[in-house]
């Protein structure tokens, strides 16, 4: 497993660990951005605070893993890898932006997910995978919402 | 934006061997190829004095390929990046001329991309510390190239209905050019259905719609249009560049979307600008083929056919030889073997020249039988106008128009 450099970029790890999604909000524009980075893309204002969300959003885009890279993932192919659209600031501030995270779909216990349920449109919600003391990942399982939009998914 | 339309010629073109094994450094490799192409310019060490190479972490430098060869410098720059450098470096030759800093530029890539630093992510780069942004990907088994691209192709599959046996007529368009190809490593023609029925990679990617690594070095000879009528080629000159364009959000692109959008849309207009040509005039097409999707999606987004429909066209026959326009000759990066992009630049050159090395007898002399069967000739006739597209990621690509 990784171990992650410390320092303060990381807080996003560490507010997993508490089990909250959060991003940074521009302290001037008040948009949202992920990943946490060092100033605001739209009016590169510096400051700003954290904003945990809902952790709701629709599948955007996804892929399976069958050849696994990294060795720690082999024992799960195939595993998906889901773009998920998160529900705060979709379309803003333009129509083609929106609030987007890569992750794992996980089974609510914390497996990877068959990849018969994987599909473009389907509704998801974060859920928190502890891997160590000082280590989580915001992760994803699927909910019982109604899709958003078509559903599609590799014939 | 300034236009130095036809005032720069590529003049020598180089390269190593392709394998899976050279047992030797970049250095060594680096080395042969700039000699080739220097040589293939007609030129000397001494005519030499300018260098520019890229890289990232996996190779040599110029201050040690220079000297190896007698070359003395007068300018030189060692550059970090991947696919897309090639066309951004040749506009850069073209500034550090124009600025006076040099007369001749080498430009060259040198990677044991199979038996050193393996492009995929195993070998030495899978020691790399996962830090920064990578957080944001790495930790979810997202690591290789291919799983890096696969969500934007599964998009377009998506949006626009594009299916993998379209796609898959890349890889058979270019195993069929590598089958006139004497230095492509896989010369084997191969179907739509060997291409759908390989393993799976990372899903919509099969074993077949992905690219070979590499062992191998490649270079080209940059210098002013009054120069390149000394040299011992046909001039080919450069009449448009577009280095490293970018989407917004570069290194986290998802934000912006459409994400099945790729960084021609920004670029096209530029080198398309400054060639004062639109595709409908290019002749042959080098669309970077690290993967099949990706040779689709450029040849689309640089207005080759309509946005979406770039499945329709690379299934059309267009891109194959004996087709209207046939992209990557010898092969690309999917069968002649992996360089970063510097192949195809390579092979654009030749085309232009009219002396592709295939099998033909008196190819070096510019002799051709336009025969595309299989072990035969690969030379496109009376070809004029080439272009490159050159792709680093989704949201980062370069291009390039040559005339002969």
């Amino acid at each position: 497993m990784p171990q992650p450099v410390q320092y303060r970029g990381m807080s996003l790890i560490a507010h997993a660990r508490a089990h909250r999604l959060v991003v940074r909000k521009c302290a001037a524009c008040g948009l949202l951005r992920y990943p946490p980075t060092h100033a605001c893309p739209w009016c590169m204002e510096l400051r700003f605070t954290w904003q945990e969300l809902s952790g709701r959003g629709t599948i955007y885009s996804y892929e399976i893993v069958h050849h696994a890279i990294q060795p720690g993932f082999k024992e799960l192919t195939p595993y998906p890898v889901v773009l998920v659209e998160l529900d705060e600031q979709r379309g803003r501030p333009t129509p083609d932006e929106s609030l987007r995270i890569i992750a794992n779909l996980l089974t609510p216990d914390l497996r990877p997910e068959a990849e018969e349920k994987v599909a473009i449109g389907t509704r998801v919600r974060v859920v928190f995978q502890d891997l160590a003391d000082h280590m989580a990942l915001p992760q994803f399982t699927l909910t019982d919402e109604p899709p958003q939009g078509r559903v599609w998914r590799l014939p | 934006m300034k236009n130095l339309r036809d005032k720069y010629c590529l003049v020598g073109v180089g390269e190593t061997e392709y394998s899976r094994g050279s047992n030797r450094t970049t250095r060594a490799l680096a080395v042969e190829a700039v000699r080739a192409a220097i040589l293939d310019a007609g030129l000397t060490a001494s005519d030499v004095d300018g260098m520019l190479d890229y890289q990232s972490g996996d190779s040599t430098l110029a201050n040690h390929v220079a000297p190896d060869l007698g070359i003395r410098l007068n300018f030189y720059m060692d550059v970090m990046g991947g696919g897309s450098s090639t066309e951004a470096l040749i506009g850069l030759a073209m500034g550090a001329i124009e600025a006076g800093m040099c007369n001749t530029l080498a430009i060259y890539r040198s990677m044991n991309g199979y038996s050193e630093f393996r492009i995929g992510g195993t070998g030495a780069r899978a020691a790399q510390p996962v830090r920064g942004l990578d957080l944001a990907q790495v930790p979810f088994g997202m690591r290789s190239a291919g799983q890096n691209f696969a969500p934007t192709f599964l998009r377009h599959m998506y949006e626009y209905g594009t299916t993998s046996e379209q796609v898959a007529h890349v890889k058979v368009a270019h195993s069929k050019h590598a089958s006139q190809n004497p230095k492509a490593l896989l010369k084997d023609r191969v179907t739509v259905q060997d291409v759908v029925g390989s393993r799976w990679i990372v899903k919509p990617l099969h074993l077949l719609d992905c690219c070979l690594e590499t062992d191998n070095a490649t270079c080209l000879i940059v210098t002013t249009a009054e120069r390149a009528r000394d040299c011992r080629q046909r001039p080919v000159s450069i009449m448009g560049v577009a280095g490293r364009v970018s989407k917004p959000r570069l290194d986290f692109h998802w934000a912006h979307g459409p994400i099945t959008r790729v960084a021609g849309y920004y670029a096209k207009d530029i080198v398309f600008g400054q060639a004062g040509i639109g595709p409908e005039d290019v002749d042959v097409t080098g669309s970077y083929d690290a993967f099949t999707f990706t040779t689709m999606l450029q040849l689309e987004e640089y207005g080759f056919c309509k946005k979406g429909e770039g499945g329709q066209y690379v299934s059309s026959g267009v891109i194959e030889l004996g087709g209207r326009r046939p992209n990557n000759t010898a092969g690309g990066h999917l069968c002649e073997g992996y360089t970063h992009g510097m192949s195809m630049v390579i092979e654009n050159v030749r085309q232009l020249r009219g002396t592709v090395d295939d099998y033909c007898p008196k190819a070096a002399e510019g002799v051709h039988t336009y025969d595309y069967a299989p072990g035969r000739c690969r030379q496109v006739k009376d070809a004029e106008i080439a272009m490159n597209l050159g792709w680093a990621m989704p949201p980062l690509g370069s291009a390039l128009i040559m005339r002969r």
